[in-house]
């Protein structure tokens, strides 16, 4: 039986000679957990065809190395793996949780999807039809609208880029699933190899026997490409999205944050999470709590091309969104002023705890790891982590803080029946 | 989690509050939860929504506490904290780091404890409202709101858990304290632990402090519930609505039935990820989704699905998903039902991995079957179903007769 201990166990990273990374961590328990993220995502899609990562994805598990899509599926769950992953705007994810014997054969059907893919043609039309039904849902949706709008006046694409950029879903565009071939997905499939890829990697065997594994299966990838998005924000933009039938008027919020490799990133982490990390937080406190204007209000960090933005969201009924808004940005705007003592302690306390939730289950600790190396080049080892959270200082924040004015730079993207 | 079997310790203090402790000294971290036997189902129909605005003031304080005062609290502890209400279950539940658990059991009790204050009521009325609000924008989830009204006629569990504007806007602090006094008595009430905490310790800590909770009548079981089930399709049209959203529900089992982990599998071999209706539908291009699902009552339950589409394809894919479900029997062989099952086993020991994932299976299983079974005894469970078992599911769940709701772009569909 394990001892009650909160050390944490080390962890290993290798790159494969390809340039796959691969970081394990040892861990006592019947399962194992994997992650592996390939650096190439629906901002990754070429201009004009947008929509190629969302559709390759679905391609790629229709049949692999001899067995046709279902055979496929049927060998996943004879194995009983619980499987996750998809496309985002940065990267495609394939990840696979299950008990430690299947770990092998789990890494080998990757492998197969992967370097095998039957890529059958016939099922082209139906991937790109499903992928134009996703964008007819979208249209049903006000909160995935307002996400897609917020994205296109926040960070339409650079001009002359060749990369399709940040303002269209994995699913594409009409126009972009048009011009998808056989071919064009093919040639964007070669960008899916061993180039800025990283699997992270947990369960109870040795680690050279890990590295094997992983060796074995991923080894002969092919080399792939690691194409940058760059993320060119908007600030200051205003946009009202008319949409008569919504019940609520839907408020989104962009500005710049602090890049994951700034030496302030901790520092406004914590912010992050006095404004929006819990029932005391001042989003939730100022918006719900006292003033009961919505169900649903939060603030988080997103990373896109490398740099951090602040993103917030609400969702009250039209007559009460102005307000909603204007509490909102007068939470944001008193940023400047600093945290007290107590929110800062909170905070903190708040982050810590959840460096141990955060690594508690394999499956989210191996996506910790993987986001750890794509993210910050490095696993950070959680005692360290806990150590730097510790050596924060509530003056050290608010000295950060006073410098932090995300309100000056504020994109304000709303969606409903009136504008706000 | 630890290699040896845990089981769970079971005891019931003298006003009838039953602690379900399953202490694991391998863990990292500590779950708790309040799980109370009572929820939309226990409300009358002007009352709509209850449990649930019940289930939000609770975190607005105590006698003792402020509602900043718990929210502080509450964040202090990791901020892993959150309730849920259901038709049959209220649960209030937090985690925190092993160092804390007096923190944990002190906290989460007082938010047991509500003050229900006039004063509060006003702008939680507000939120709710606003949920009701947030959850209208979303089809998938009206067409199920209609669907099970439609099933279960006027039965409670047709309920909407929200309630409706109207019920909630009506619902009073004298109305409200007078569900908390009659459906929060001890006898309904089980506060289960999991991960690494000392289970002595917690007891002698529930003698002191528990002991005082107030008992309350016990609830009256009625007859099972007989759903209205009509075998009819019935459109809202939303001209607005770009896409049709439909869902289809038929009788199942309750969660007692000894069936009930078999005719999980028939709906996972006809609605899961690699179920026949994805086969027949996605993997086709028909449908943008498809699924089938076994819901447990305490003493019934139901088959439920659906799936969403463009409106000209609505009636060949209800057709066909129709025709997925009469031809079920199809699906069950051997290889099938292993395969299924051993998804779930998998899936049920992955869960109980971190203590909230266990807290959550031992807390819901107990409260609904009266049993405290171990990781292991549940994924054997999934592990020893046959074949036979889900044919027998299948005949006594026929899902030829289908109450059917759609909407969206639509005039009609049969």
């Amino acid at each position: 039986m394990p001892t009650l201990s909160q050390a944490f166990p080390a962890s290993e990273l290798w790159t494969l000679p390809g340039g796959l990374r691969l970081a394990f961590e040892r861990r006592s328990g019947p399962g194992f957990a994997f992650d592996l993220r390939l650096p190439v995502g629906s901002a990754h899609d070429p201009v004009g065809q947008e929509g190629s990562s969302g559709v390759l994805e679905e391609w790629l598990f229709k049949g692999a190395a001899g067995r046709d899509a279902r055979a496929l599926q049927d060998a996943f769950d004879d194995l009983g793996v619980r499987r996750g992953g998809g496309v985002g705007p940065e990267a495609t994810r394939m990840g696979v949780s299950g008990l430690l014997d299947d770990l092998g054969a789990s890494l080998t059907l990757v492998a197969d999807v992967l370097l095998r893919p039957n890529l059958p043609e016939n099922e082209l039309p139906v991937l790109t039809d499903l992928a134009r039904q996703d964008l007819d849902s979208v249209q049903d949706s006000p909160t995935d609208l307002l996400a897609l709008e917020a994205r296109r006046v926040a960070f339409p694409r650079p001009a002359g880029s060749p990369l399709a950029g940040f303002a269209h879903p994995p699913s594409g565009t009409p126009k972009g699933l048009e011009a998808l071939t056989a071919d064009t997905l093919r040639a964007h499939l070669e960008a899916y190899g061993q180039a800025g890829a990283v699997l992270g990697l947990v369960g109870d065997l040795e680690p050279e026997v890990a590295l094997g594994l992983v060796a074995g299966a991923l080894g002969s990838l092919r080399p792939g490409r690691q194409p940058r998005a760059e993320a060119s924000f908007q600030a200051g933009q205003r946009v009202h999205v008319p949409d008569e039938d919504a019940e609520q008027t839907h408020l989104s919020l962009t500005a710049p944050g602090i890049s994951p490799t700034d030496p302030r990133w901790l520092a406004w982490q914590v912010a992050l999470t006095a404004l929006s990390g819990g029932s005391a937080s001042r989003l939730f406190h100022a918006v719900r709590e006292e003033r009961g204007l919505a169900y649903a209000v939060s603030a988080s960090p997103v990373l896109l091309g490398g740099q951090g933005f602040l993103t917030a969201y609400a969702g009250s009924t039209p007559a009460r969104a102005p307000e909603t808004l204007e509490v909102m940005l007068a939470e944001l705007a008193r940023l400047p002023q600093g945290l007290s003592a107590d929110e800062f302690r909170r905070a903190r306390s708040g982050l810590r705890a959840s460096v141990v939730f955060g690594a508690e289950s394999m499956r989210a600790r191996a996506g910790a790891l993987t986001r750890d190396v794509a993210v910050f080049g490095q696993v950070r080892p959680l005692a360290g982590l806990r150590a730097s959270l510790d050596a924060l200082t509530l003056e050290g924040v608010n000295d950060f803080l006073a410098d932090y004015d995300p309100v000056s730079k504020m994109t304000v993207v709303t969606l409903g029946p009136s504008d706000v | 989690m630890s290699e040896v079997p845990v089981t769970p310790l079971i005891h019931v203090l003298p006003n009838g509050l039953t602690l379900l402790l399953e202490a694991d000294p391998g863990a990292q971290t500590v779950a708790a939860g309040y799980f109370v036997n009572t929820g939309a189902r226990d409300e009358v129909p002007s009352e709509m929504g209850a449990s649930h605005f019940l289930e939000h003031l609770m975190f607005k304080g105590s006698e003792r506490l402020s509602v900043s005062v718990l929210n502080e609290r509450l964040d202090d502890l990791g901020g892993q904290s959150n309730a849920f209400t259901g038709e049959e279950a209220t649960v209030y539940h937090a985690a925190c780091l092993p160092d804390q658990t007096d923190e944990l059991l002190d906290t989460l009790t007082e938010l047991m404890r509500p003050a229900l204050r006039e004063s509060d009521l006003e702008a939680e009325r507000g939120v709710i409202l606003e949920e009701i609000a947030m959850y209208a924008d979303q089809p998938g989830i009206r067409v199920i709101d209609e669907l099970r009204a439609d099933y279960w006629g006027t039965h409670p569990l047709g309920h909407l858990i929200l309630g409706t504007t109207e019920t909630v806007g009506a619902l009073s602090r004298d109305a409200l304290a007078a569900n908390h006094r009659a459906r929060y008595g001890a006898g309904r009430v089980t506060l289960a632990l999991t991960g690494a905490f000392d289970s002595e310790a917690v007891l002698a800590w529930a003698g002191a402090n528990l002991a005082d909770w107030p008992a309350a009548a016990a609830p009256t079981a009625g007859p099972p519930p007989t759903p209205v089930h009509p075998a009819q399709v019935r459109v809202i049209a939303d001209p607005d609505l770009s896409r049709v959203q439909v869902a289809a529900e038929a009788p199942g089992l309750g969660v007692t039935h000894p069936l009930r982990e078999a005719a999980g599998v028939l709906a996972d071999l006809i609605g899961g990820e690699n179920g026949a209706l994805y086969w027949a539908l996605l993997d086709t291009g028909l449908a943008d989704s498809a699924d089938l699902a076994h819901l447990e009552y305490r003493d019934a339950g139901s088959f439920e699905g659906g799936f969403s589409c463009d409106p000209e394809r609505a009636q060949e894919v209800l057709n066909t998903f129709r025709a997925v479900l009469r031809g079920a029997d199809t699906l069950i062989t051997d290889a099938a039902v292993r395969r299924a099952a051993r998804k779930l086993a998998v899936s049920t020991l992955l869960r109980a991995e971190t203590p909230q994932g266990r807290l959550f299976a031992l807390g819901m299983d107990h409260m609904a079957t009266g049993r405290a079974e171990t990781t292991q005894e549940l994924v054997d469970r999934y592990a020893s179903i046959t074949a036979a078992d889900v044919r027998e599911v299948l005949k006594l769940c026929p899902l030829e007769r289908l109450t059917v709701v759609a909407l969206g772009p639509l005039e009609k569909l049969e």
